[in-house]
């Protein structure tokens, strides 16, 4: 039933439509990916060249045992790690802000960071310890495992805590994933003074994240969690704008809350737990990533969720191009290059648009 | 939180720092350079101080094509690129210098790294470590078998077994009661990370005639400025950053640790290269000697 | 038709409402009214599901306790008191959200008329935080709007919850914002509103309940509830209601309450 009178007033069109504009953004942030992919594939320390390959492909002609080597081990795993991990970092980023409504929530507030850390710390210094058995099965991917299973234990045990009667309180488990985070920290410290000084070692250049140990098996292990995770945060982006008017409103809106609340922890958890998992400790992607793109193009969540994928997953690729070639033959942490990267960009952001920045 | 971790770290990478030449020279065994002749263009990554050492000591430098960070002698290792850290090598990088042996101390990683080089099909070797006058010459054989140079290796392993048995009997046999050591690895933030038991560190200071201080744990840890008190130590052993010896000794002795210490009242503090020192290889007789006059006199 | 029955809500062991038994209709405004503290909002967040509370509510027949979200969302909108946003939304993005989840999902249209509505339209593009806090109430009113633009919709009415709708306004758009829920209400939806004003409630609203101390003081007409002996009682001071002799419509200056002032008491 219209009712002329009541829709009464003008209406005029939206000429200036972010959403749109953001939607846009998705066909151009792919292209740069794609051009940022193959330059991670054609670049690296030896001269493997990707058009000699190419060429050689074309011609059926066989690789060298190098260039196989070089792209097939090396380069595309790489490549592969690099995008889920980026974007798995600033998908995180985003949702972690949207649903602790704060632009600068990180997915180590809910304690993903923090256990995380210290089953990686763990596996490193008490690794050896364990039944031989399952030393055997696991191989390599001991620590990657303990950083796994102790980001999403951490933040289980959290989402518990601050769940009652049904409600996940987000205040409850900012305070919780504090208190965690200092334990984790203690029990790390623990295990950093049982350390000897080779596993002290493996414990900064792991704090410093790398793509280095890049193989299939990680990318195998990490990319379904990472892909499930980023495919369920295609459909958080209205719920995720919804909870920005308040977790009252956004029911009022028709927002499933508490469904939506739980979906984006343990989404969360699994991409960022794979991620950290499988590279270390990368900083200030899951922060600068969706800051840029809210300044750019809104902070519509529908749009901004996709482009933080997109963004992140170049972003990364291009620090570790930089980071596998400024001191080439030797590499450096990727931590470092992001942070370096980051913390400038971060703050010029803050610099030019404070009163936005603000709010 | 490992970030934290990372400043003692990164003061003991930074302390492998370049050496004096004439040092270099008269460690070198007489006719290193022109031994066994190199026959074929073998491609060789040396990873680890001490291994690049014996490389060179062999007369076999000019194998070289890259060498690791903890490589920082003789003057003509550091010349030649460096593949990173020997517990952070880059597949790419290390593949880049296009090496058909890699000989390495023990603990290279990570594990994706090596399984990449194995694929590879690059022959890698590596080589056992053991602080001790035998465990030198191990390595010593081990590199030298690597590169197809027993005898040379088996006539230098020899002479640096010799040397290092002959030195540490002459530093045993000094006058009066033996100097309690405290090797300090870093005082970042005024916490002073010493040697315990089981580490290069104590070994060379047993070797040297000196008694470590420390002997409560294994390995370096931080230790409460009551525990610095109560080891008492004569002297303090560090490794050499270089700079003003005499600013970094008055900060050194200030702080509350160390203030009561024998060591700070004499103000007794050796600095010595941290390869030199610690590195166990063709050099360590010298250097047993050197911490031994630095303890006992001449 | 909004039914509530024997709704007793304890906040932190205190009973804050006790046995509440509320039927608002659609085509009128329902008010709430009472003093500080006496339950008025805590009942319409009963109302809107928003705290656990014992006893019924049914919105057009259907129990809001099993009701799904985007179901609920479908009938009614709510108009919270304070509103805090997150991010950098403008005006018209802020509108939109309403959109889509009741019954004019993907309306366009509905959100810029919704926005000119409450006469924002201008500030469309504008961020929504840069707005003054009278602006950003009427602008979460157009998004509540927008939510639910239908007064009726497959037959059924739809409703507006507002919380002190127009705590932060002037005169001018007081009036301007009643004056939509009035029109809303006349064209088949239904309207409860929690309001602080009386004089305005008295102008606006068909039926007023009185709350006092967590119960229902009174129910009815505003001529009817709003009496010497009713409104004395709830806000716990003398207080003397007169009538406009042309309208009927019952109305309160502070003057007239006992020891207010000299002012004369106005004709009878």
């Amino acid at each position: 039933m219209a009712v002329m009178d009541f829709a009464g007033g003008s209406a005029p069109a939206a000429p200036r439509d972010r959403l749109h504009g953001a939607r846009r953004m998705h066909l151009v942030l792919g292209l740069v990916l794609a051009a940022a992919s193959l330059a991670s594939l054609g670049v690296g320390a030896t001269d493997v060249s990707l058009w000699d390959v190419a060429g050689k492909l074309l011609r059926a002609e066989p690789l060298s045992q190098l260039e196989r080597v070089v792209l097939v081990d090396i380069r595309l795993p790489r490549l592969a790690m690099g995008i889920a991990v980026g974007g798995a970092l600033a998908v995180s980023g985003a949702v972690m802000q949207g649903l602790f409504r704060n632009p600068l929530a990180d997915p180590g507030l809910v304690g993903v960071g923090a256990g995380a850390g210290l089953g990686a710390i763990t596996m490193i210094v008490l690794g050896a310890m364990l039944p031989a058995a399952i030393i055997d099965s696991v191989g390599n991917h001991l620590v990657p495992l303990g950083a796994f299973f102790g980001g999403w234990g951490s933040t289980l045990v959290l989402y518990r805590v601050s769940t009652r009667h049904g409600r996940t309180s987000v205040a409850t488990m900012l305070l919780a994933g504090i208190a965690l985070g200092a334990l984790a920290g203690a029990v790390s410290g623990i295990l950093v003074y049982m350390a000897d000084d080779q596993q002290l070692r493996d414990l900064t250049f792991w704090g410093l994240g790398s793509l280095a140990g890049a193989s299939w098996a990680k990318v195998a292990a990490a990319l379904p969690l990472i892909a499930a995770a980023l495919a369920a945060s295609l459909f958080m982006g209205r719920g995720l704008n919804g909870l920005a008017l308040g977790e009252a409103t956004a029911a009022h809106i028709g927002i499933p809350v508490q469904r939506l609340k739980s979906a984006a922890i343990l989404a969360v958890a699994g991409a960022t737990g794979a991620a950290v998992a499988v590279s270390g400790g990368i900083g200030f992607i899951g922060i600068v990533v969706p800051h840029l793109l809210r300044l750019g193009t809104g902070p519509d969540h529908r749009a901004l969720l996709p482009n933080a994928a997109l963004l992140g997953a170049t972003l990364l690729i291009l620090a570790d191009i930089v980071s596998r070639t400024i001191i080439a033959p030797a590499e450096l942490p990727i931590g470092i290059v992001t942070a370096v990267m980051g913390a400038p960009v971060f703050l010029w952001i803050l610099l030019r648009r404070r009163g936005l920045v603000d709010l | 939180m490992p970030r934290l971790f990372l400043l003692p770290l990164k003061s003991l990478a930074a302390s492998v720092s370049v050496l004096a030449f004439g040092l270099a020279l008269a460690v070198l065994p007489g006719g290193a350079r022109d031994a066994e002749a190199v026959e074929d263009d073998l491609r060789v990554l040396s990873i680890g101080g001490s291994v690049t050492e014996i490389v060179y000591a062999l007369g076999q430098g000019d194998r070289l094509v890259a060498r690791d960070t903890t490589s920082s002698f003789p003057p003509e290792a550091v010349a030649l690129p460096d593949v990173g850290y020997i517990r952070a090598l880059s597949p790419e990088g290390v593949l880049s210098v296009n090496p058909d042996l890699i000989i390495s101390e023990e603990g290279a990683g990570p594990p994706e790294a090596l399984d990449v080089l194995h694929a590879a099909a690059i022959d890698w070797v590596t080589v056992p470590e053991d602080p001790t006058a035998e465990g030198v010459a191990q390595k010593i054989r081990a590199v030298g078998a690597a590169l197809g140079a027993r005898d040379r290796a088996e006539a230098l392993a020899a002479t640096v077994e010799a040397d290092l048995k002959a030195a540490a009997a002459k530093a045993a046999a000094h006058d009066g009661a033996p100097k309690r050591v405290l090797f300090i690895l870093s005082t970042q933030g005024g916490r002073i990370m010493a040697s315990g038991t089981g580490t290069a560190a104590a070994a060379i200071i047993g070797l040297a005639g000196g008694q470590n201080a420390i002997t409560e744990f294994e390995g370096y840890k931080p230790l409460t400025d009551e525990a610095v008190s109560q080891a008492a130590p004569d002297v303090i052993l560090m490794m050499d950053r270089g700079g003003d010896h005499g600013a970094a000794d008055d900060e050194l002795f200030a702080m509350p640790a160390l203030v009561t210490t024998p060591a700070a009242e004499t103000r007794s503090v050796i600095r010595m290269d941290g390869l030199y020192l610690l590195g166990f290889g063709p050099r360590t007789a010298q250097a047993v000697s050197d911490l031994s006059a630095h303890l006992y006199g001449g | 038709m909004l039914e509530a029955r024997n709704i007793t809500v304890s906040l932190g062991g205190r009973r804050v409402l006790d046995g509440i038994d509320l039927v608002a209709r659609p085509g009128r405004i329902t008010a709430i009214v009472g003093p500080n503290g006496s339950g008025k909002t805590t009942l319409l967040r009963a109302l809107t599901a928003d705290v656990p509370h014992s006893g019924t509510v049914s919105l057009n027949g259907r129990d809001t306790a099993t009701a799904r979200p985007w179901e609920l969302a479908a009938i009614r909108a709510v108009l919270p008191q304070a509103s805090a946003l997150a991010f950098p939304f403008t005006v018209i993005e802020v509108v939109r959200m309403g959109l889509r989840s009741g019954t004019s999902g993907g309306r366009e249209d509905i959100a810029a008329a919704a926005l000119a509505r409450v006469g924002l339209a201008e500030h469309a593009h504008r961020f929504f935080q840069e707005l003054s806090g009278g602006e950003q109430q009427r602008a979460q009113l157009a998004r509540v709007l927008a939510q639910v633009w239908h007064p009726r919709a497959h037959g059924a009415p739809c409703w507006l919850f507002l919380d002190e709708p127009v705590s932060s306004l002037d005169i001018g758009h007081q009036i301007e914002v009643m004056s939509i829920a009035r029109d809303y209400a006349a064209a088949g939806g239904g309207v409860v509103a929690v309001m602080h004003d009386l004089n305005l409630t008295a102008l606006f609203a068909e039926k007023i309940a009185v709350l006092s101390e967590g119960r229902m003081l009174a129910f009815g007409s505003p001529s009817e509830v709003m009496t010497d002996a009713v409104l004395s009682h709830a806000y716990g001071c003398r207080l003397r209601v007169n009538t406009r002799p042309d309208k009927g419509v019952p109305f309160l200056l502070p003057h007239a309450a006992a020891g207010a002032g000299s002012i004369p008491e106005a004709a009878e």
